[in-house]
């Protein structure tokens, strides 16, 4: 974001009421985490919470980890600055979770196995898989985190004027200290507290806002505020079809995401969890939809690259007045903190799980270093280089992980002729791919589409690749398998029985 | 576990971490999944061709929901941008635009459902099959 555009949006809001609404969830999150640090014991509550989180509150916390910046401020933000083609994303947010319900929930569950490289490195008995799937892991991680403290600077900013590294500083300390001092067990309690506050905090302001605009004449602005260019007709096809199977795949191969399914009791709580994991999202992404749609009337100089984003922190100022506006501010000023906070610290849980176990055996020092390790690489990041916007970056992130962790994870489900060299080779495949197509996209794209030198087919899929690159993973691990001179492990037969079997009665 | 997951609050169990490099111990000698599968056993063959016939009936009923949502999803995609939808005016928004908006949720949670259900009762039938209902992990 520019100087300029920042101070634009940042005079939108009393700074008195962006401190307020930040400390105080921060307060709140930290209490809630502090307080549970106390029932903290062993490693195992460190890793898992000693697996008696129950579906209500498991689903919660899924939920509250999930709604990431991208969600609370992103996809208003990209309706307003994109259109109807901002309108695919929550869509695709929320069905991720009934792809991860179909493929892997109750499997992943009953592999008794707490990270993604124990699972996938277990079921190929193979080191140099585990060993592949954990430097995903991390490089998603660090890459999903980033999005989160460039949403936690562009917040800072507007609630309080101050410079954004501050916000993404803050974020990245409390995160840090709150992981490092009660692992999973304090996390759950603090991710399912935060759900609620996110589903207020978009819930509240949009129905607020609708009673205020409903007895306006809105019929007359439609032309302008909902262009025909912009409409659910104009969005390329084949970049939706694309955009979608990003996130309907990458759901399921997060990180952050899986860890929390172990978490459940057993198989069929796994599967009950997800689908009130689902009911929750649908519920959640009514909101930031409403707000996005309100914002295309009322707050069209808005929809710029640098302050789209900050859509839903201003508009319900400019549309109430008075204590209220304030009031309301003060909450989604609350519930965008909670999200950069939520998420950001279950992907350094998963991240301090993956990594202190590969290098330092799973004790709790370990873990509490790699906390510490997970939060100031993404930080670094962050300080380095310019914000994109913000459900724009998340959505890379799912391209590249429907590419390669969420293929193999599918597949070591369901085909017993997967083998682990099979599994190294779509990996590396997926991710070359996708990492290649990325990049010529950041590269050739705006260009090439300026000079009508690329058609825009191929500036579409060079910029969200999944639909060439999650086939061509899934074609490699396959033709490997089949041709690559290895058999399937010896316990196959055992350890997919294991994974479908139902627990005894 | 063995008990019910409806009592007040799942007992609380210790999660040992494997080591890098060492395999991890799956195939039936986890510590929390009760008696029956500690023990290994060579798997028969007739259980075997039960658990592929499980995982044959699990993946139809996901390929089926995952079908039947995308099918939904493409629907509701043709819809919303039918001419006529962005001419109609709902409380000044094309109805288009709220259609792509809000559409997709309802056939959602509906797929997510109904695909929980037949996923639970495929694994009441195999329970039946096993006999497994008691306190036998059908695991072979």
């Amino acid at each position: 974001m520019t100087a300029a555009s920042a101070s634009v949006v940042a005079t939108a809001i009393d700074p008195a009421i962006g401190y307020t609404a930040i400390a105080l969830v921060t307060l709140a999150t930290a209490l809630i985490g502090f307080f549970a640090v106390r029932l903290s014991r062993t490693t195992s509550d460190f890793y898992v919470a000693s697996r008696t989180v129950r579906p209500w509150w498991n689903a919660s916390a899924i939920g509250g980890e999930y709604l990431s910046a991208a969600s609370v401020l992103g996809i208003a933000g990209l309706i307003l600055f994109e259109g109807a083609y901002g309108l695919w994303f929550p869509i695709g947010y929320a069905a991720g979770y009934l792809m991860l319900l179909l493929l892997v929930a109750a499997p992943l569950r009953r592999s008794g196995a707490y990270t993604l490289p124990d699972f996938t490195g277990a079921r190929l008995a193979s080191r140099r898989v585990r060993g592949l799937t954990t430097a995903l892991v991390i490089i998603i991680g660090w890459f999903y985190i980033v999005p989160q403290l460039q949403g936690a600077a562009l917040a800072m900013t507007i609630a309080t004027g101050l410079p954004p590294w501050t916000g993404a500083a803050a974020v990245a300390l409390i995160v840090g200290l709150i992981v490092a001092a009660g692992g999973m067990r304090s996390i759950t309690y603090v991710q399912a507290f935060q759900f609620w506050l996110k589903l207020t905090a978009v819930a509240v302001p949009a129905i607020a806002m609708l009673l205020v605009v409903s007895g306006r004449d809105l019929d007359a602005a439609a032309a302008e505020a909902f262009p025909a260019a912009l409409g659910p007709l104009a969005a390329d096809p084949l970049a939706v079809t694309s955009l979608v199977l990003a996130l309907l795949l990458g759901t399921l191969g997060l990180p952050h995401v899986l860890i929390r399914f172990t978490t459940n009791p057993d198989g069929a709580a796994a599967r009950r969890t997800t689908l009130i994991v689902i009911v929750l999202l649908a519920l959640f992404y009514v909101f930031p939809v409403i707000i996005g749609l309100l914002g295309r009337v009322h707050a069209a100089d808005l929809a710029q690259p640098g302050t789209a984003d900050g859509l839903a922190l201003v508009l319900p100022g400019r549309l109430i007045e008075g204590p209220v506006g304030d009031v309301l501010t003060a909450l989604v000023v609350a519930g965008a903190f909670g999200a950069f906070l939520s998420t950001s610290s279950g992907l350094v849980v998963a991240l301090a799980g993956v990594i202190s176990q590969q290098v330092a055996g799973g004790t709790v020092r370990g873990f509490r270093l790699a906390a510490l390790g997970s939060t100031l690489v993404p930080l670094a990041v962050v300080l380095l280089i310019a914000p994109a916007g913000l459900a724009g970056s998340v959505g890379l992130v799912f391209a590249f992980t429907a590419s390669t962790l969420s293929p193999l994870l599918v597949l070591a489900v369901w085909w017993r002729g997967l083998t682990a060299r099979g599994a190294v080779a779509g990996m590396l495949t997926g991710a070359l791919a996708c990492a290649l197509a990325l990049a010529l996209g950041l590269l050739l794209g705006p260009a090439g589409v300026a000079d009508a030198q690329l058609p825009s087919t191929v500036v579409s899929l060079l910029t969200q690749p999944a639909l060439l690159t999650v086939p061509l993973a899934v074609t490699a691990t396959v033709v490997v398998s089949r041709w690559g001179g290895q058999r399937p492990p010896a316990g196959v037969d055992r350890m997919l029985a294991r994974l479908h079997v139902p627990e005894p009665r | 576990m063995s008990e019910s997951t409806e009592s007040p609050r799942p007992p609380r169990v210790r999660v040992t971490a494997p080591r890098p490099g060492e395999a991890l111990d799956l195939p039936g000698g986890d510590d929390e999944r009760g008696p029956a599968a500690t023990a290994s056993r060579a798997p028969a063959d007739a259980e075997r061709l039960l658990v592929r016939s499980l995982m044959r009936s699990q993946l139809r009923v996901a390929i089926v929901s995952a079908l039947g949502f995308v099918l939904a999803l493409a629907a509701i995609g043709v819809l919303a941008a039918l001419p006529a939808l962005q001419s109609t005016l709902i409380a000044g928004v094309p109805a288009g635009w709220l259609v792509l908006g809000f559409a997709a949720f309802p056939p959602l949670v509906a797929v997510a459902g109904i695909a929980t259900l037949a996923a639970n009762r495929t694994e009441a039938q195999y329970r039946e099959l096993t006999g497994a209902d008691d306190s036998e992990r059908g695991i072979p």
